[in-house]
């Protein structure tokens, strides 16, 4: 069953009389509990689609649809709403509130979604029970990413949305991440779309989409996608 | 290139540097506006009393002086010029209207300043009057006057206007406090038209020019002329002691208030500076990657001080000569109480270099800024600013922490982490506080002391002022026929100081007294009463002495108790305690409830005054009150938007990350506004509660300070305090909600990218 669905789907950044037309028809679907990769170069238009599946930007033209609802046309209410509800996010950068404390970081959901899972329980099973009253300044990058997954799991979303989740980190870590990452989406049965330029990362997914210059120039279904161990970093 | 840079980068901190520029701007205005009034005004009036040769001592004798007397004292040595001198208050026949009756008999002392027509010519028979009260009342030079004085009628031709250092604020008597120019006016006679009019020549009073010191001066006086004669200083007399009065107002006003704005815009200049030099540290490090010697980059980002320093002290500037214009001018709020024919501006000497240290001090304070971004390698200059990494504080050790929301916890560890922005938005919501409650105090203030003049201490319709030569028999003949209470006012010495004796015959309470605490009180026949501003001097049961005005002789008295004298410095008595110790005076008023048109006319009347007229010329008074404190009330909400909505917007910069973060995650605009906000509201509610008692403290100092001249009570009303509270948290509230309408346009695609 499709979660995701783009229609013609158009955004148009227009700065004076410059238009720069960062996506250009795109259509795709994809399925519930699969794990997604977006491939690209800079510049392809990867992170603006991202951020309309995410509900931080809206399309100039065409109809985003998920989880059965239209959201290209939404309010800024409404699209807070759907962020909260639906999809979570995992930032190159963490992005954690530096003023809160790791649980608190992960308990702030608790204000904006109804079904959010316990956060003590989402900590613990990113392995860092022992950290709850740290501050993020006090935990490595590695650490911070994992605080920054239990946040977006904690939400119970549909979707984890991944922008570059391993970009700031060395590949050992990086490697350990993704596979938390991956194995957590799984028990809880996530659909996850990660946005990337590591070729080594798209060779784990369900589903290898490459995008350039707007346009979608590749949609890939692998049938048996590599475990991380088997994979070459 | 870099020149161009420096206006741009000005351009984006547009916010920040508008606001130090205003900060900068209202305190120099202020400083500037309050030191020129007092400085101007003395020297314009002192000018003025050196250019109609003012005197610098008076002595007075009832039973007026001789010949012999004025030619000894101008043969001591150290006088310079001294002349007999006659003053009395006079009516105008046939209207309500009164001068004040001027004679200098050799007119060398006490002269006039000829504003049109005739010069002063000692044969004359012309009268010589007030430019202001000729002006008020459309009379013109070669108008025909009549004064009246107890039954004696002086009638001449105006052959001049005038101004006067004697009449510099011209008023009837100590309890009208601003001169009405349309109800009273001074006028010059010459001795010949007094001497025509009498038959002699009458001068009860003599005043002297002279170097020399008052103690001096009373010892070769008594030398010369064989008689102790009480001398009074020219600061003793209300022309010279109400410039001095108003010039000491505009010193305390020239240092309170501009110190608490200055004190403001420099703090905003040092964390805004910093802030600015954190947000351009990457572009610090760039420009030394690039090449550019340290010194060049401290000089351009040290320009931006001098550049804000420069432009806030050139409005600044601008702004006092407005202020200072707007008070002295011939048509600013000093005109109505003094009588000047110039009113020139003039700077202090210790302006210039106290605006030339705050200029120094603000480009340092720019240039230490940049100075600690440029530490180390072009590498470490590089790296972005990393705040200080964040430590629990100590609220977080008590249980309760836990249980707060955590929006709660994240805006109590915000103002912990950049605790000199917090400090800030403190004083700046204090400073709001204080002037507020300061001004509309004042004004409280101000209306109780009327309500109290005119409803417990004046209870009568109308003040008949006797003459001088009125009998006590008569008057208090008729005190009875108007069923009126009587006073008799006479200056005393007392420890070396002339105040007043005020002598009361009070059965029939048209004359109230009251406490300390404001509450009516009776005289008692067995002491005296001390006002407040005496309650020093002597405790209750204790004994003093005090000598009247002209004699050798002294009394001891017992004080009874102290009473609040709302205009006069002055010692209270009954009559009958008065008659017991055989005190000599003489009654000068009678108060009574009868109009002043049903009181039949008598040769012992010289004149009547309504005591509506008396609380009008307090009218001018607390218009010229009004305009302070709107002055105030505007300067207090301005300095709350300005610092609020500076830091608001620094603190919307400081935390745009999280911001869009909490955004991302899905929460809305209104949520995040409200975190926004409601931090403002905490710092407020502290703010104000601090702000109220320093208000209060504030209010004292000025009361004390700015009207020493009365016994004030400070007066508070609640409304004052509700609506201090609510312009205070409007404030806040409309900055918060300016602020936080900001969040609605972060863009989090870009506020996500790049490293933290």
């Amino acid at each position: 069953m499709a979660i995701v669905e783009f229609k013609d789907v158009t955004r148009v950044y227009t700065s004076g009389d410059h238009e720069l037309r960062a996506l250009d028809g795109v259509n795709f679907t994809l399925d519930e509990g699969k794990f997604v990769v977006i491939l690209g170069p800079s510049g392809a238009g990867k992170s603006t689609l991202l951020n309309m599946l995410g509900g931080l930007d809206s399309p100039t033209n065409g109809t985003i649809t998920v989880n059965g609802k239209d959201i290209s046309k939404l309010s800024n209410n409404e699209l807070a709403d759907y962020r909260a509800s639906t999809v979570g996010f995992v930032f190159q950068f963490y992005n954690l509130i530096p003023t809160l404390t790791v649980y608190e970081n992960v308990a702030l959901v608790k204000d904006i979604s109804k079904d959010a899972i316990d956060p003590k329980k989402m900590i613990a099973e990113v392995g860092l029970a022992d950290h709850l009253h740290n501050f993020p300044s006090e935990l490595s990058g590695g650490e911070q990413q994992r605080v920054s997954i239990a946040r977006a799991l904690a939400k119970n979303p549909k979707i984890l949305l991944c922008d570059e989740p391993t970009g700031a980190l060395d590949s050992k870590t990086g490697v350990l991440v993704l596979k938390l990452l991956l194995s957590m989406a799984k028990n809880y049965g996530k659909t996850i779309v990660v946005v990337t330029h590591n070729q080594n990362i798209a060779k784990m997914a369900d589903v290898v989409i490459r995008v350039k210059n707007g346009k979608i120039k590749s949609y890939e279904e692998q049938i048996a996608p590599m475990n991380a161990d088997e994979v070459e970093w | 290139m870099l020149v161009r840079k420096l206006f741009r980068t000005a351009w984006s901190y547009k916010a920040q540097f508008i606001s130090m520029i205003i900060m900068i701007a209202i305190g120099v205005g202020i400083f500037l506006g309050f030191n020129i009034e007092w400085k101007s005004l003395e020297q314009d009036a002192f000018t003025f009393l050196d250019d109609t040769n003012y005197a610098d001592f008076r002595i007075y004798s009832e039973t007026g002086f001789a010949e012999e007397d004025i030619k000894a004292i101008q043969d001591i040595d150290g006088v310079d010029a001294a002349t007999r001198y006659f003053n009395v208050n006079v009516g105008i026949k046939e209207t309500k209207k009164s001068v004040a009756l001027n004679i200098s008999e050799n007119y060398t002392v006490s002269t006039m300043m000829i504003m049109d027509g005739a010069d002063y010519d000692k044969d004359s028979e012309g009268i010589w009057l007030s430019d202001k009260f000729a002006n008020a009342n459309s009379i013109k030079i070669g108008d025909e006057l009549t004064f009246t004085y107890t039954g004696i009628e002086i009638t001449g031709e105006v052959v001049g206007l005038v101004k006067s250092g004697e009449n510099l604020i011209c008023v009837a008597d100590e309890n009208q406090l601003m001169p009405d120019y349309e109800a009273f006016g001074f006028a010059y006679i010459t001795p010949k038209t007094l001497k025509k009019t009498l038959g002699m020549a009458f001068y009860p009073q003599i005043n002297i020019i002279s170097d020399i010191d008052k103690a001096d001066l009373e010892e070769k006086i008594k030398d010369a002329t064989g008689t102790t004669f009480l001398v009074t200083a020219k600061n003793e007399h209300y022309s010279y002691a109400g410039v001095m009065s108003e010039a000491e107002e505009g010193k305390t006003m020239g240092s309170i208030l501009p110190v608490l704005f200055l004190a403001i815009a420099i703090l905003t200049m040092v964390t805004t500076m910093h802030r600015i030099s954190v947000n351009e540290k990457v572009q610090i490090g760039t420009l030394k990657a690039l090449g550019f010697r340290d010194r060049r980059i401290l000089m351009h980002y040290t320009s931006y001080g001098l550049m804000i320093g420069l432009v806030g002290l050139v409005l600044g500037v601008g702004l006092g000569y407005l202020v200072a214009s707007l008070i002295i001018s011939p048509t600013g709020m000093m005109s109505t109480y003094l009588d000047l024919p110039a009113w020139d501006l003039v700077m202090p000497g210790f302006c210039s270099p106290v605006m030339a240290v705050m200029l120094v001090f603000l480009t340092l304070i720019s240039f230490l800024s940049v100075k600690k971004m440029l530490k180390g390698t072009a590498a470490d200059a590089l790296r972005p600013y990393t705040p200080k990494a964040m430590k629990k504080s100590v609220i977080e050790k008590f249980p309760f922490w836990n249980k707060l929301p955590f929006g709660t916890k994240w805006n109590v560890r915000d103002i912990f982490r950049h605790k000199a922005r917090s400090a800030m938005t403190l004083v700046g919501v204090i400073g709001c506080t204080i002037l507020l409650v300061g001004g509309l105090g004042m004004k409280d203030t101000m209306e109780s002391f009327l309500d109290l003049l005119d409803n417990d201490i004046s209870n009568y319709t109308t003040k008949i002022v006797l003459s001088e030569s009125a009998a006590n028999e008569d008057a208090i003949a008729l005190a009875d026929d108007v069923n009126g209470d009587w006073q008799a006012s006479s200056g005393i010495s007392y420890e070396g100081k002339t105040i007043t004796l005020d002598i009361y015959c009070t059965d029939g309470g048209k004359i109230g007294f009251l406490t300390e605490e404001n509450e009516t009180m009776k005289l008692t026949d067995d002491g005296v009463y001390l006002c407040l501003r005496l309650k020093d001097a002597a405790k209750i049961g204790a004994t003093i002495e005090f000598s009247p005005y002209g004699s050798e002789e002294t009394y001891k008295v017992k004080v009874a108790g102290y009473t609040r004298s709302l205009v006069s410095e002055c010692i209270v008595m009954t009559d009958a305690y008065a008659d017991s110790l055989g005190i000599a005076y003489h009654i000068g008023s009678i108060y009574t409830d009868m109009e002043s048109e049903n009181i039949k006319n008598s040769a012992i009347i010289s004149g009547k005054q309504d005591k509506n007229m008396i609380m009008d010329s307090y009218d001018t008074f607390m218009e010229i009150m009004n305009v302070m404190i709107v002055v105030l009330v505007v300067a207090a909400v301005v300095l709350g938007i300005v610092v609020l909505y500076n830091l608001g917007v620094m603190s919307y910069v400081e935390r745009h990350r999280e911001l869009a973060t909490l955004k991302v995650l899905g929460f809305r605009d209104k949520a995040i506004g409200k975190l926004l906000i409601s931090q403002n509201v905490w710092l407020t509610v502290i703010g104000v509660l601090l702000g109220i008692p320093a208000g209060v403290g504030v209010l004292h100092v000025l009361v004390t300070a700015l009207v020493s001249e009365y016994e004030l009570s400070l007066t508070l009303g609640i409304m004052t305090y509700m609506v201090s509270i609510a312009l205070t948290f409007g404030v806040s509230l409309l900055v918060g909600l300016m602020v936080s309408r900001k969040n609605k346009k972060i863009d989090m695609v870009e506020a996500l990218k790049g490293a933290e």
